[in-house]
């Protein structure tokens, strides 16, 4: 019998999922007995046009990391969709946008303005051309997106596998899953169920209500290592994003920014962001409110870190 | 509505005790409302999710109103102010997210207040008719 | 379980006490399950007759509502709250084999109640109802057809798309405890304690004094007809202390309060007497044995008693008891002269305080007035001049119990020729309290009737600024005493426009006539009526039972108005002049309201019933991350530390949902209050709107 299919793709994203894939290490070898890489650009030789002719639905399974950004991504990711049994959105990328979904604040052509014109190192002051006479041919770029969409906007996606990126376990653990046949229900996603909140260290230390005066930034105060960032005014994400990264931050004493994403019942992460935290104020005036409000950093970039184009405005 | 000038939508997350209450009031004492406004009657202020919020402007709408009782006169002790301090802090966020924070408004209502009522409501549809629609990026 | 209350020390024992009654938890069976998708809605418009037929296109209504997903039935039915219009809904939900209703009709303040009895008749859970108001918030505030068509039309899509997020909800109750703590035996507590005892009810008066009956036992005469006092209060002391149902327990404190409306536990600690209540006959041998002298508080200082002692002649119950503070036996001494002077053995030493653990249903607060000090004000000399006394000082120099046996006397032994009765002293006031006390024209104009009848032909000077007389008989009064000779009303241009001092010829009263103008009256003797305002002893009873007090030491409450005797925590009631100033009528009235809405919901026999709406929080989401803990104002949720899950308290959950916002792993709903059902609304009324 031939051992199973498997591909690893990288879309919009800074490659660290791909990174995620290397750090298994030795079960890397247990995957190649386990199953052959058909394709796998970052780590092996491959051209488009070996994948095109594989039969529809003769990889087993895909890990696609990064968000669809342009055209050529979307093509990619259809072509990998009708290639594959199941597709597992690896990292938050690809599973809600991820930072590089921070450029949804913004339109396409004042990113590019600001890629191309605006940055001091620049010189040259001109856009992309979607084509390009030379002397030779007619050359084409992929088109960029009005904005960047996770996976599931483009094409049906199986699983996701949050993170930024998920820890190796996670990746291993998916993998093998998914040749072993074991994996939960459709569209699940591969961590756990619960917030981070559960297996954080600090825990026992939060104190059952919290009543803050004012959000604190890391290098303002000197804060307790045991104690729940909250707590103590630091904004951590921890109560609002799902458990399964082994709380590596938190152990590192830095607060959550999110990077597992939200809950499942939870429809929009920076909205509940928003209502959590002010539900921890401990004032009433209107002025205050909103003093102690403008007091965090770029709030919209935090709530939403690698969420934003997953949220209700972004995704209709 | 007239044929082709801007009607603006706008949401009402009315508190049953309060708010709801001085709508009903306007009805019995036949003091118009304007026909922009769609309401929504919920236990309490404080119930009102800023998801709920924003996912009113991804449905459609151009404007929000949130209304609930007068300070001090919460059913559930504080709710509205819990409304407030949320409010307070979904502002941070609204810009980004490319709604202009005027389309937004927290008001206290007292049960019998119709004409107050009618006074907000009045005032943010033509606040949200000079803004203009909610952009969308479909 | 909730602690109300901050005394974390004995929460263990009070844990004890409250195991049993969790598991008393009744619930009843939810209607038959037809909730099952997929949805098969029905929906009905009522004409109402004109009201909404004349406002809006009913058949355009029907139409669209028609083609909505999961509608199988529309119609509309000129009554829809008539008989024949739930009958006709009942008979519908049958031939069609609903499992959700839509009612576009008026408020569901009308008829939510009727609608939801519709679909228990027809054995549907009443709870798979979505009324969308189509009366009052657009046939009766839209004048223009067209618009009010199209409204509505939203109203009943956003309706139907909800109520398929509705799940059948269950109604709980919860057996209750039926007993009563009355905290204060003043007047409106005893007025509260006698109107709740009855079979099977037992009530429990704490008072922390030694005897019962609080301020009004003190006067000599009530106003307005100046009748005496000890006649109505006496028989009212003697029903409390001997009725079967009551208990009184003097030197009783509340010190701990755990539990909820209908299940409340609370620890009240009796302070030792030293003297067996039982024993003693109140004969007084004791007292005359006694060596020691203290001031006596109950004459307000003005006279003296002894370190044992009665509170005063004809206080109940009538015991002695031993002041620990003052008895040389409790400052190290031997002496045992009271124990030896007892023919009854009564008198016991080693008396230790007693802690009662009491399970009752509801705690009424009747905490009484303390009176504003005036030594806050200096103008007024109260500490200066000797001839200045308050109110409740003159009340017991009119006594003839008190210090003078009931004669208006100075302290030279002499009578005074001229009295001054100053109002408004730091009431209505721009430094001390804002608020009228309400009563003090009342007694003021009494005092002048006593003072006519001791010393005819008396001075007397009415310091006021303005006279506040409501109620039915009280301005009689005024008349009968504008007729006194000698009696003259002398009007200030606001409360804290006077000053006493002491001059060579008695006290000289200094105030500003209403024109500016500066003007002087002598007299020989001031009284003061301070403001009333809320007894500073109550302050840790707000604290444990998580009630506010205003700015002058009154509950605050959230509709006093409208109910006057309820607070923020259910089954927590506030009745007599902690609640406001009163007079003694209105204190008792407010004693029997509190009776009232006890007896109302805690019946022998009787469940009380849960909010069906109570929130609930699913265990597999929960992180224990505790947000929902800041977001409850009601301490109604629990958190497991050992298992780090929350959960709520259906018995303390008041259904606002705020604390499902706050849960940022969207964990908790609160009936079918849902996310889902509430985005489904929200979609409705802004989906595809061309109707």
């Amino acid at each position: 019998m031939p051992k199973p299919k498997v591909a690893m793709y990288w879309l919009a994203g800074c490659g660290g999922c791909e990174e995620s894939i290397l750090d298994l290490g030795v079960d890397l070898l247990a995957l190649t007995d386990r199953a052959d890489i058909v394709f796998w650009p970052i780590a092996m030789d491959a051209k488009y046009r070996e994948l095109d002719p594989l039969p529809d639905n003769s990889i087993d399974v895909v890990l696609i990391n990064g968000a669809v950004r342009d055209e050529a991504q979307e093509r990619m990711a259809r072509l990998l969709r009708r290639k594959s049994k199941t597709v597992i959105a690896h990292g938050i990328c690809a599973q809600a946008g991820g930072v590089p979904g921070l450029a949804g604040f913004h339109g396409r052509d004042k990113i590019l303005q600001r890629a191309y014109q605006e940055v001091p190192s620049l010189e040259s002051g001109g856009l992309p051309q979607a084509e390009t006479q030379t002397d030779h041919a007619r050359l084409r770029l992929p088109s960029l997106r009005e904005s960047l969409v996770p996976l599931d906007r483009v094409i049906a996606v199986d699983y996701y596998l949050p993170g930024c990126p998920p820890p190796p376990e996670l990746v291993k653990e998916a993998l093998f899953n998914a040749l072993d046949g074991e994996l939960p229900e459709r569209g699940s996603v591969l961590a756990e169920s619960v917030a981070l909140c559960r297996t954080c260290p600090r825990l026992a230390s939060k104190p059952d209500t919290i009543h803050l005066k004012r959000f604190h930034r890391l290098y303002e105060v000197r804060w307790d290592p045991d104690r729940c960032f909250l707590e103590q005014g630091l904004i951590c994400l921890g109560p609002a994003t799902r458990g399964g990264c082994g709380a590596q931050c938190l152990k590192a004493n830095m607060p959550c920014r999110g990077c597992f994403g939200p809950l499942d019942n939870v429809s929009d992460m920076g909205a509940r962001v928003v209502a959590m935290l002010a539900t921890l104020l401990d004032e009433t005036d209107p002025e205050k409110l909103e003093n102690i409000a403008a007091g965090v950093p770029d709030p919209a970039g935090l709530f939403y870190r690698y969420t934003l184009a997953a949220s209700i405005i972004k995704r209709r | 509505m007239t044929g082709t000038e801007f009607e603006p939508k706008i949401v009402g997350f009315f508190c049953q005790w309060c708010a709801d209450a001085a709508a009903d009031a306007a009805g019995r004492a036949r003091i118009a409302l304007p026909p922009n406004l769609r309401v929504v009657r919920i236990m309490c202020s404080g119930r009102v999710a800023p998801e709920f919020i924003l996912q009113a402007f991804a449905a459609g709408a151009d404007g929000v109103l949130v209304a609930g009782c007068l300070d001090g006169n919460c059913h559930y002790k504080n709710g509205n102010v819990t409304a407030l301090k949320r409010m307070a802090v979904l502002k941070t966020v609204l810009t980004p997210l490319g709604i202009d924070s005027e389309r937004v408004r927290r008001v206290g209502i007292g049960a019998d207040d119709a004409k107050g009522l009618a006074r907000v409501v009045s005032d943010l549809v033509e606040t949200v008719r000079r803004l203009g629609p909610q952009p969308r990026s479909e | 379980m909730v602690l109300c209350g901050r005394d974390w020390a004995i929460i263990d024992l009070l844990m004890e006490n409250m195991k049993g009654d969790i598991a008393n938890r009744e619930v009843l069976p939810a209607s038959p399950e037809k909730s099952r998708t997929p949805a098969r809605i029905g929906v009905y418009i009522c004409e109402c007759g004109p009201n909404i037929k004349g406002a809006l296109d009913m058949d355009r209504l029907i139409d669209s509502a028609s083609t909505q997903d999961g509608v199988v039935s529309v119609s509309a039915f000129p009554l829809l709250c008539s008989a024949e219009g739930r009958k006709f809904i009942v008979e519908e939900i049958d031939t069609h084999h609903l499992n959700r209703v839509v009612i576009g009709a008026c408020s569901s303040r009308e008829h939510g109640q009727t609608f939801k009895e519709t679909l228990t008749d027809a054995g549907l859970n009443p709870y798979l109802l979505q009324q969308a108001n189509i009366r009052e918030q657009c046939a009766w505030v839209t004048p223009d057809t067209e618009l009010a068509t199209r409204k509505a039309g939203t109203l009943l899509r956003a309706a139907v798309e909800r109520v398929k997020g509705h799940q059948p909800l269950e109604e709980k109750s919860i057996a209750c405890r039926t007993d009563v703590l009355v905290v204060g035996a003043g007047v409106a507590g005893i007025s509260a304690a006698l109107t709740l005892a009855q079979d099977q009810r037992i009530v429990y008066l704490a008072e922390k004094a030694a005897c019962i009956g609080g301020h009004a036992a003190c006067y000599e005469n009530w106003f307005p007809d100046t009748s005496c006092a000890a006649c109505e209060v006496s028989p009212w002391l003697d029903k409390v202390l001997h009725h079967e149902n009551i208990k009184v327990l003097t030197l009783g404190e509340v010190e701990a309060v755990l539990g909820y409306w209908g299940n409340f536990t609370v620890r009240v600690r009796k302070k030792a007497r030293y003297i067996d209540e039982n024993a003693c006959l109140g004969c007084g041998a004791c007292m005359d044995a006694c060596p020691v002298t203290v001031p006596d508080e109950h004459n307000m200082n003005l006279d003296t008693r002894k370190a044992v002692y009665i509170p005063y002649d004809g206080s109940l119950p009538n015991i002695a008891v031993i002041d620990p503070d003052h008895c040389l036996r409790f400052k190290g001494g031997t002496c045992s002269a009271c124990r030896d002077a007892c023919s009854f053995n009564a008198v016991d030493y080693q008396q230790e305080a007693e802690t009662l653990s009491l399970e009752v249903g509801a705690v009424v607060l009747a905490t009484g007035f303390d009176m504003f000090d005036p030594r806050l004000a200096p103008r007024y000399g109260y500490d200066d001049i000797n001839e200045v006394y308050t109110a409740l000082e003159f009340e017991r120099m009119l006594n003839p119990g008190g210090p003078t046996g009931g004669e208006i006397r100075m302290k030279s032994g002499d009578t005074p020729r001229r009295i001054a009765l100053i109002h408004c002293v730091g009431s209505r006031s721009e430094v001390h309290h804002g608020h009228c006390s309400g009563v003090c024209c009342a007694y003021l104009l009494k005092y002048a009737q006593q003072i006519h009848e001791q010393i005819p032909g008396a001075g007397v000077e009415q310091m006021v600024v303005d006279i506040c007389l409501p109620g039915k008989t009280s301005n009689q009064l005024l008349l009968k005493t504008q007729a006194l000779p000698g009696h003259r009303f002398r009007r200030m241009r606001q409360p804290d426009a006077i000053e006493l001092t002491q001059g060579p010829d008695g006290i000289s009263v200094v105030y500003v006539e209403e024109t500016g103008q500066q003007a002087e009256v002598s007299v020989d003797m001031a009284v003061l009526a301070p403001a009333m305002i809320g007894a500073a002893g109550a302050r840790g009873l707000g604290e444990l039972f998580e009630i506010e007090r205003d700015e002058n030491g009154f509950w605050s409450q959230p509709s006093a108005l409208s109910s006057p005797v309820t607070t923020r925590t259910d089954g927590v009631f506030v009745a007599g002049c902690g609640q406001g100033p009163m007079d003694i009528s209105q204190a008792v009235a407010q004693g029997q309201a509190v009776a009232g809405c006890v007896l109302q919901t805690l019946i022998p026999g009787k469940q009380l019933p849960l909010e069906v709406m109570a929130a609930v929080i699913d265990d597999t989401r929960c992180s224990g991350c505790k947000a929902c803990l800041s977001a409850c104002e009601f301490g109604a949720i629990d958190y497991d530390n050992a298992g780090l899950k929350a959960s709520v308290n259906p018995l303390l959950c008041r259904a606002c949902g705020i604390c499902a916002v706050a849960c940022p792993s969207g964990a908790i709903s609160s009936g079918h209050d849902t996310d889902l059902a509430l985005s489904a609304e929200i979609e409705g009324l802004l989906k595809n709107d061309r109707d």
